[in-house]
């Protein structure tokens, strides 16, 4: 019966890129995530679903170091990608967000031109041997992006003018140019209208054949629609962690059936 | 039973079609308590007033599907909500080929009451139908009440409607055999035999929703088939 499914859903690989164990976060005296653990796989949409506060945003951030940033934060457990450590010490946070891109909820374009906003992680981490070498990155940022065609007569112009869908696409583009292997996004379509969260999942699910992607989304359709797998978090637990098409058919855990279907917030 | 939504206009959508579908449970079964009575009776009048009221089944039918497109639409329900919505479009064609095959016992009413009674028979199709409309009944109590267990006690009762179908299959034959005259009535009969069966069908499928609805998994179709009449002998 297996091969009359609708297997638009298929996964490449079942390798496991980012591994995290009995992870805890704190602020402060605040126990914000509790014994997450979780096998996020490569080359595959995972969305992290959750009412406000459960803790899925913070968690999102464990896997680049952004909490490192906030003072009164502090991570226990282990998060491993490719089985290294990202927490080691020799681990040098800037070269890890290199590799771990991150999206946000609103576009934040550098107030720069197009072409710099792409060009400025190539050139600080340097990724590019020359003028040419740059050119080539950035316009094949700006391509998977899915924004190349709208902006390649402009590309001097500043990024900050273009409308709220395409800086965000700009925004994947700039996180893309320094070709890391895990893309985070942190709510990446809340701040769009209906045309351009289209646009940006249709690049998700395009990103996916390179990349692990992670996205933290408030809508759950939007999880439903883009994801291969779904968490589902509430008050900093890991409820349930499973096909997504299991999780919005039939979840195993009353909270995530309560939750999905409009139940409890 | 779940928690009420958020939105508290979801669930008064989902209730109210879920009432549609009980009120044409509850008119189904009339229909085929009916249709067999007034075939045992030879009461044109009532047959005829199970065709009329065949439309308002069919009616409902397309109110619940309208409805259950629209909760699709606007609501886009996930997990039970889901499985909620699928099984009302499904319960109420269920519930809708019922009543057609009771108005078409109704119409055969009207043609066998102009003719010479074969013995025994109409009893034997009214303690038929009255099984049915027994394991409908149960299968809508099994809906209201999200019960798997009833619902999987009424799939297994399907049998005993199929060994009554055989039964009877196998006497139409022996009469029609013994006097060819009682041909046209037999094949009348046997038809009425066989909606009856089928209709036995319709609830266990409906029965089958219950449990999807309650467990996310439709039960296995191993279960025994009494129906032997199709099999070489």
């Amino acid at each position: 019966m297996n091969d009359m499914r609708i297997v638009e859903r298929k996964v490449d690989t079942n390798e496991v890129k980012i591994a995290a164990k009995d992870v805890q976060v704190y602020y402060g005296d605040n126990h914000a995530i509790k014994d997450v653990s979780v096998e996020i796989e490569d080359k595959t949409v995972t969305a992290f679903i959750g009412p406000s506060g459960c803790g899925k945003s913070t968690f999102l951030r464990c896997i680049n170091r952004m909490n490192d940033t906030i003072d009164v934060c502090r991570v226990v457990g282990d998060i491993m990608i490719d089985g290294e450590d990202i927490y080691d010490p020799k681990v040098d946070p800037v070269q890890l967000r290199a590799k771990v891109g991150m999206v946000f909820q609103k576009p934040n374009p550098f107030p720069k031109s197009i072409y710099d906003n792409v060009a400025y992680g190539p050139k600080i981490h340097g990724l590019a041997k020359n003028k040419a070498d740059l050119d080539n990155i950035v316009e094949n940022a700006l391509r998977r992006g899915a924004i190349w065609d709208e902006v390649k007569d402009r590309l001097h112009a500043p990024g900050t003018g273009l409308s709220g869908g395409q800086q965000q696409r700009l925004c994947i583009a700039r996180a893309i140019a320094t070709e890391p292997e895990v893309l985070l996004m942190d709510e990446p379509c809340s701040a769009l209208d209906p045309i351009a969260t289209a646009q940006v999942e249709e690049l998700i699910d395009d990103l996916r054949k390179s990349y692990s992607v992670v996205i933290v989304t408030h809508s759950m359709q939007q999880a439903a629609r883009v994801s291969q797998k779904t968490a589902f978090f509430h008050l900093g637990h890991l409820v349930e962690y499973g096909e997504t098409t299991t999780i919005f058919t039939n979840p195993v855990d009353p909270r995530t059936e309560s939750y999905i279907t409009g139940r409890i917030g | 039973m779940h928690d009420k939504h958020i939105a508290s206009a979801f669930d008064r959508d989902l209730e109210a079609i879920q009432a549609q579908i009980m009120k044409m449970g509850g008119l189904v079964e009339n229909a085929i308590l009916e249709a067999a009575i007034s075939l045992e009776t030879r009461d044109e009048e009532r047959a005829e007033a199970v065709r009329v009221a065949d439309k308002a089944i069919d009616a409902l039918e397309e109110t619940i599907n309208e409805e259950a497109a629209r909760v699709i639409a606007l609501r886009a329900p996930a997990a039970i909500d889901l499985r909620v919505v699928l099984s009302v479009i499904k319960v109420s064609a269920n519930l809708e080929r019922i009543g057609d095959y009771a108005k078409n016992l109704a119409k055969r009413t009207g043609v066998l009451s102009q003719m010479e009674p074969v013995n025994g028979s109409a009893g034997a199709l009214r303690r038929m139908a009255k099984e049915v409309e027994g394991m409908l009944k149960d299968a809508l109590d099994a809906y209201v009440a999200r019960d798997a267990e009833l619902a999987q006690d009424v799939i297994d009762r399907d049998i005993q409607v199929d060994q009554m179908y055989n039964a009877l299959f196998r006497e139409f034959l022996t009469f029609m055999m013994e006097d060819p005259s009682n041909i046209t009535a037999c094949m009348h009969l046997h038809f009425i035999a066989k909606n009856i069966e089928r209709m036995g069908d319709h609830v266990t499928s409906i029965a089958e929703q219950v449990v999807y609805l309650v467990t996310g998994a439709i039960p296995d179709e191993a279960r025994a088939k009494g129906d032997k009449t199709s099999l070489p002998s």
